[in-house]
């Protein structure tokens, strides 16, 4: 099993990530590591499953990078030769999800305002601060999606904060298609909606062309497909009838699949319902516009909107659509009466909570925007524990077709584990250890950041004069040794 | 969610109901002319807390408290809340930020010169800014408004309520007079230096940080010299002199530790010349957990600057630690928090007092840093910080545990009057 995965990844590594997973149907991808082959254990005080009752003097144990089973210390049986992480005194959650963000990208938006066909895995930085960031607020999973400047931007890709390449921090490769209600810098309203539209039926003429072309016995879309060195073998020289929801091309079938230009395939999926959209939203007014775009294009049941706060307004529209929604980090919104200038609060999750419309907390990581700390925000603004803590989990996850993998303590999902020294959500608890995959990836003891921040301490090598030579030295191996079992 | 601002005390008061645990309460025949039993009269308002913090150490449990004219007229713990009374999880007394920032733009100081201890900011205040009311709203009932950091020493404070009458003078409290003026490289940030020909008056203005601390020595110095030399006399010696003598509190904006060594370096100068001892406050001294032993030798207190996600915080770049708080207290030091005012952003000064608990500081120490040491900074302690009998009736009302991050300030009152509604 492990061997398998492993043998997928060099694969995925060595030949185009996109056509492959197209054929794989955007499985689950587990991308073992060589240590996620060991077995791995938490005891912990308490074990948050977030899938059912809390349970006391818990254990997790995972193998092969999965929970394979969580239960009190007395009915689960810790293997032999698992490493132990042994920590009464703490407690255990599911790490946090991170619906959607455009951080940890070298650039978040691209000056091309159609540009479906790039990744943003080729713009990924596995050594961006924010990932380590992720780590001490408790994400350990994230989807990457282009930023909001563009009209349709790039295919999304699920990560965890671990891992020195792009292919090491993978979860989920194609998480979906970044678009934009919302004018990119330099257009009106109009364009921006005129191109949106213009663009899916763009892709529709292209299709339509193709099937012409193969009607009328035209060989060009293959040589050109030849030309550019595209794989044509196996799923990708056959040709497959459309399969959308929306509008239709008939005769698709007689095209193979790999004939189709690789600029429009995105949309292509996004069209047949392959791929999720994630739309955002500027303004109220921006909402109808995403709405209408993936109704008429067949998507509209696997779209996200990616809402600025100012959308609550529109919260009946996104009800009736029937979509789920990211929230930005503002969650407190005044609106000031323009006659009589008195100012109004409106707490934006309650709203989407009580329209019924499934949502997602979103982070920048900062003090007051951590997704734990926004959580809480909607504690005190009365949701329950159980409700907060799913638009940090569990809601995210299943926004990514991630539910039961991640978000939970459960048997099949991600070995990925906090261990809080209280409750998550309360200002005085941090967390001490994160385990990714069955991995410790983080220990706060270690983490001179943290030390810097809450402490004063001065990172090593900063110091402008060494009195004590000889802590230097120890303080040195210490953190090299810390380096090295990152 | 919906706030509902300036709701009349009246909307919470009950009827005049008989009190229910009143001594000697017995139904009165009508007519009955004798002496009516010397009860007190109905209150203004009664509030019920299942904890109110009273902020002298105590934890009043199921506390019913009545207000008559502004002030808390009784307190009493163990008692259930009568019908219609609100009820809330915790109260505690209103928070007070002694570094609000509320000025309106950069004419809120005078810069014609760079040193007007005269100057009274009060002058400047718009009480129609919506701050006043976003900062009532997060339960900060009682701000210091100090001139901008744009000169040397800008002037005078005004210490105000976040709601009440509006204009200036009938909200402004009596509080200790207080001195306010700047180190660091805000006070000489516009000016320039002058080559050739200088242009304007920022030329002649300090440019450095050295020329800042020079204006501070030059000013204290004038105006001790200006009691023996009635000629050298100049607008505001005679606050300057009163500062030197412990009569005014002289709070000084210094973030960085450079600019709260010659802070309090100036302090020190000014004991060793003989000319005074101040009172001094550092006001935003975000590094004051660099070199604690010179404050506490100086005694003196700090109000720390609002906590932030990577630390830096200021246009000086200064880092606070977030156990910055939780160290000068350990080290004997008084300390206050503040949010900087009501800017954007959830970061309200309830939790600026749960990111200093997140640093380490307790619970307790949390709410004194945002109640009782600023109320005794403003010499108001027999008027605000605590809930007790005879306080100003100005309280926060929780919907759970204080400075928590799951909880907030649902309703406020401020001398009485409900604020916002925790209904």
């Amino acid at each position: 099993m492990i061997q398998q995965s492993t043998s997928l990844l060099q694969r995925i590594a060595k030949t185009h990530l996109a056509l492959t997973l197209g054929l794989l149907g955007c499985s689950f991808l587990l991308s073992a590591q060589a240590e996620a082959g060991e077995k791995y254990a938490v005891r912990a005080g308490t074990v948050h499953t977030l899938a059912g009752d809390a349970i006391t003097n818990g254990v997790i144990v995972i193998e092969g990078g999965r929970i394979t089973a969580v239960g009190s210390a007395d009915d689960v049986k810790i293997p032999w030769d698992a490493e132990v992480l042994d920590v009464p005194h703490l407690e255990a959650y599911p790490g946090f999800v991170e619906a959607h963000t455009s951080s940890g990208m070298d650039r978040p938006n691209e000056s091309v305002a159609v540009a479906p066909f790039l990744n943003v895995r080729d713009s990924i930085d596995p050594v961006a601060f924010y990932f380590e960031d992720c780590l001490r607020s408790g994400v350990t999973t994230i989807n990457v999606q282009q930023g909001n400047a563009c009209i349709i931007g790039a295919v999304g890709m699920v990560v965890k904060p671990r891992g020195m390449t792009v292919e090491e921090m993978l979860v989920r490769p194609r998480s979906g298609l970044k678009i934009s209600a919302a004018p990119k810098s330099g257009m009106s309203r109009a364009t921006q909606a005129q191109t949106l539209r213009a663009t899916f039926t763009g892709l529709r003429t292209h299709l339509e062309d193709l099937v012409q072309q193969k009607r009328s016995g035209n060989d060009y879309s293959r040589r050109e497909a030849l030309y550019q060195g595209r794989d044509l073998s196996g799923e990708r020289g056959k040709g497959r009838a459309m399969m959308s929801k929306g509008w239709t091309v008939e005769g698709l079938e007689l095209v193979p699949r790999g004939e189709v230009d690789e600029k429009q395939e995105p949309l292509l999926d996004l069209v047949e319902g392959r791929i999720p959209a994630w739309i955002y939203c500027g303004a109220p007014m921006d909402v109808r516009l995403a709405l209408e775009i993936a109704r008429d294009n067949g998507f509209l049941g696997r779209t996200v909107l990616v809402l600025d706060d100012s959308c609550w307004k529109a919260a009946d529209l996104i009800a009736e659509a029937g979509v789920s929604v990211v929230l930005d980090s503002t969650l407190v919104r005044t609106e000031t009466d323009p006659k009589t200038e008195e100012e109004e609060e409106v707490f934006i999750p309650g709203v989407f909570k009580d329209k019924g419309i499934p949502f997602a907390l979103s982070s920048r990581n900062s003090s007051t925007e951590s997704l734990w700390f926004q959580a809480a925000m909607c504690m005190a603004h009365g949701f329950t524990r159980a409700e907060a803590l799913a638009a940090i989990t569990a809601t995210p996850a299943s926004m990514l077709g991630l539910e039961g993998k991640v978000g939970c303590l459960c048997p099949g999902a991600a070995g990925n584990v906090l261990l809080t020294s209280g409750d998550p959500l309360s200002v005085t608890s941090f967390v001490e250890y994160v385990v990714i995959d069955g991995n410790l990836v983080y220990d706060r003891s270690t983490d001179i950041r943290t030390q810097h921040l809450l402490e004063g301490v001065v990172p090593e090598g900063t110091e402008s004069h060494a009195e004590e030579p000889e802590v230097e030295e120890d303080t040195r191996k210490k953190a090299g040794d810390e380096g090295g079992s990152r | 969610m919906i706030w509902t601002p300036f709701l009349h005390a009246a909307c919470l008061t009950l009827c005049a109901p008989p009190l229910q645990d009143a001594p000697g309460a017995e139904p009165q025949e009508p007519e009955a002319p004798k002496a009516q039993p010397a009860a007190a009269p109905p209150a203004d308002l009664r509030l019920h807390a299942e904890r109110v913090y009273t902020g002298t150490g105590e934890i009043l449990k199921n506390a019913l408290i009545e207000v008559r004219e502004g002030k808390i007229s009784s307190l009493r713990p163990g008692r259930s809340a009568p019908e219609g009374v609100p009820q809330v999880k915790a109260i505690t007394a209103g928070m007070i930020d002694l570094s609000a920032r509320l000025h309106s733009n950069f004419n809120s100081v005078e810069q014609s010169t760079e040193v007007q201890p005269h100057l009274d900011v009060a002058g400047s205040v718009n009480l129609y800014d919506k701050r006043f009311a976003r900062l009532a709203r997060t339960g900060v009932t009682t701000i210091l408004v100090n001139p901008l950091d744009r000169n040397v020493i800008g002037g005078r404070g005004v210490a105000l309520k976040t709601h009440g009458p509006m204009e200036v003078e009938a909200r402004r409290l009596k509080a200790r007079p207080i001195l306010r003026g700047a180190i660091g490289s805000e006070p000489s940030a516009a000016n320039h230096a002058a080559f050739g020909r200088p242009t304007d008056f920022y030329s002649r203005r300090p440019t450095t940080r050295m020329g800042v601390e020079w204006e501070w020595r030059k000013a204290f110095f004038d105006a001790v010299a200006a009691k023996r030399l009635p000629e050298m006399d100049f607008p505001g010696a005679e606050d300057l002199r009163e500062a030197l003598a412990g009569k005014r509190t002289v709070m000084i904006q210094a973030w960085t530790t450079q600019d709260i060594r010659t802070a309090v370096y100036l302090d020190e100068e000014m004991q060793r010349e003989g000319f005074g001892d101040l009172d001094l406050v550092i006001d935003a001294g975000a590094e004051a957990w660099k070199e604690p032993a010179m404050l506490v030798r100086n005694s003196t207190i700090v109000v720390l600057p609002p906590h932030t996600a990577g630390g830096r915080i200021g246009s000086d770049g200064a880092f606070l630690a977030w156990n910055t708080a939780n160290q000068l207290v350990e080290q004997g030091l008084t300390v206050c928090l503040s949010a900087h005012g009501a800017g954007p952003g959830p970061a309200t000064l309830g939790h600026q007092a749960g990111f200093a608990m997140r640093g380490g500081l307790s619970f307790d120490q949390a709410l004194a840093a945002v109640t009782t040491a600023p109320a005794a900074v403003l010499g108001l302690s027999d008027r605000l910080g605590t809930v007790a009998e005879g306080m100003d009736a100005d309280l926060a009302l929780w919907n759970g545990r204080p400075f928590a991050a799951t909880s907030r300030v649902t309703g406020v009152v401020i001398d009485g009057t409900v604020v916002v509604n925790p209904r």
